[in-house]
């Protein structure tokens, strides 16, 4: 079967332009319900990178003084300090970080200038503890600041806290609203096919009629749901980026605010395009081939 | 060419259309189809384009079991088969030469070949001069000979029509049927179902009758009604 490039262009572009009310509309849908996936995926990632040590549970940070050495594995003194955190009663369990690992992480959460005088032997390792009553983080921090072999201690400030759950929220909210932009955007791109098959059936039964084969006359009218699909998407793709660049923009330089640490890097932010620009094709090509089911029963 | 094997069809209101029908035409034959409306005509066209399937018994086309045919091979059968219909079914809004092209195209002709036998077909049908004119610019006549050529264009084994003159006056209808036979002339099978008696005293073909679907008569050089 030889269907031709410039036959499915011409066919496409006369029936985007012929329903091109519906075809705005499902655009238009496809791109608000893409918008909102888009964001809360970089919602998503930003939260995960300003909480990326607190993650796991993790309630409190024991930072210890930096080995020259850089051990993989705990230091005699270090041992104790776990041996006495793990005693009191609120502690569910430690896990040590040795301080190559820390250093990773500083420079993923520093800003660059700062993080280039660090270096492995400079930074501390650290045990990170979760406890059964997060509310004790302040008491261990009390009991393990100055230390012998404690740098300092450190939990979550309020503020994190309150930020995930807010996105744990808005998450859910966005997802479901996002599905539902979906699913109405689905129905809206096989309307438009369907009304374009309608405008078409002469020709669809002469080309049933003179032996034209099912793929042939179903591919212009998939290609224009994809490009319905595709169009959303791009719409979609231009506003997220949008707003990673104006949060960029805001978070400036300031390595403290909640912002500077919710900056995702670029790749992330291309992987979310590209898993926003699938969903829009696949969501074109469902709805187009939907609608064209019923036109092809024989 | 053809042939149908104690072939029966009924529909869903039990409503019988074709009753225990078996009959052979051979390659190259012009044979008419003729019976009053509801005697089985259109189902037995339908049959052969598989457009319906059989209940019952077995049909070939071009040596091809085609009751069983899986779907996707459909398109293909249609390919060999030629159609015109008594509502002419063209596209109103493509010129004559796109009509005809356009049975080509959705068949993934290429170009070339499209340029190439698009205006033979349409000097045959005497259309030549008439290749940028819009189907409603002509007469029925014409239109049916649009119909024709868009039918002949891909050179198929075999050409049915289904009262291909029931929109068109004596004299016309005469012109088509002249086509019909300078085609038949080619090699290609040609069926034609009509209630027509006029065309079908005047050629003098093979008729087979056909009612309350039931196969009732099958003459060579036979004429429309009994007697004569």
């Amino acid at each position: 079967m030889a269907v031709s490039v410039e036959y499915v262009t011409r066919e496409t572009a006369t029936n985007l332009w012929r329903n091109r009310l519906m075809t705005v509309a499902a655009v238009l849908t496809v791109a608000v319900s893409l918008s909102l996936v888009g964001v809360s995926l970089l919602l998503r990632q930003g939260v995960a990178q300003a909480t990326t040590q607190w993650q796991n549970g993790v309630n409190v940070l024991v930072f210890l003084d930096a080995v020259p050495a850089a051990p993989a594995a705990p230091t005699a003194q270090q041992h104790t300090i776990y041996q006495q955190l793990v005693q009191l009663p609120y502690v569910k369990s430690c896990l040590y970080r040795d301080q190559a690992y820390d250093l990773g992480e500083a420079q993923r959460l520093l800003d660059p200038s700062a993080a280039s005088v660090l270096n492995v032997a400079s930074t501390p390792a650290s045990w990170r503890c979760v406890l059964s009553q997060p509310s004790e983080a302040q008491a261990i921090a009390r009991q393990f600041n100055g230390f012998p072999g404690v740098q300092e201690v450190q939990y979550p400030q309020k503020q994190i806290r309150t930020m995930e759950t807010v996105v744990h929220v808005l998450d859910a909210v966005f997802l479901v609203l996002a599905v539902i932009l979906l699913l109405s955007a689905a129905v809206l791109i096989l309307n438009t096919i369907r009304l374009a098959i309608f405008a078409r059936r002469r020709e669809v039964s002469v080309m049933r009629l003179v032996g034209a084969t099912n793929w042939f006359i179903r591919i212009p009218f998939m290609f224009e749901g994809i490009v319905q699909g595709l169009a959303g998407a791009l719409v979609a793709v231009l506003v997220t980026v949008a707003l990673h660049v104006v949060l960029d923009h805001f978070a400036g330089h300031n390595a403290s605010s909640l912002l500077y640490r919710m900056r995702t890097p670029a790749g992330d932010v291309a992987t979310t395009a590209i898993l926003v620009g699938m969903i829009g094709v696949v969501i074109g090509a469902a709805g187009s081939a939907i609608g064209i089911r019923r036109f092809l029963e024989s | 060419m053809i042939r149908f094997e104690n072939v029966t069809k009924t529909y869903k209101a039990g409503t019988v259309a074709l009753q225990d029908v078996s009959i052979d035409i051979d390659k190259g034959e012009f044979v008419f189809l003729v019976g009053p409306s509801g005697s089985g005509k259109t189902t037995f066209i339908r049959l052969l384009l598989r457009e319906e399937t059989p209940d019952q018994g077995r049909i070939w086309v071009a040596g091809r079991e085609i009751a069983h045919l899986s779907p996707w091979r459909i398109p293909y059968l249609r390919r060999n088969i030629g159609c015109v219909f008594q509502d002419f079914r063209l596209l109103p809004n493509r010129t004559v030469f796109e009509n005809v092209a356009f049975a080509l195209e959705v068949i993934g002709r290429p170009r070339h070949v499209i340029e190439g036998q698009v205006p033979q077909v349409l000097d045959l049908v005497g259309l030549a001069g008439k290749r940028d004119s819009l189907p409603g610019e002509l007469s029925g006549g014409e239109q049916q000979r649009v119909a024709v050529a868009r039918a002949f264009v891909n050179r198929p084994l075999l050409l049915i029509a289904d009262e291909p003159t029931g929109n068109l006056d004596p004299a016309t209808s005469q012109g088509i049927m002249r086509l019909l036979d300078r085609i038949n002339r080619t090699g290609t099978t040609v069926v034609i179902a009509t209630h027509d008696a006029g065309i079908v005293d005047q050629m003098r073909r093979r008729v087979v009758e056909l009612h309350r679907g039931e196969l009732v008569r099958d003459q060579e050089r036979g004429v429309y009604g009994y007697g004569t």
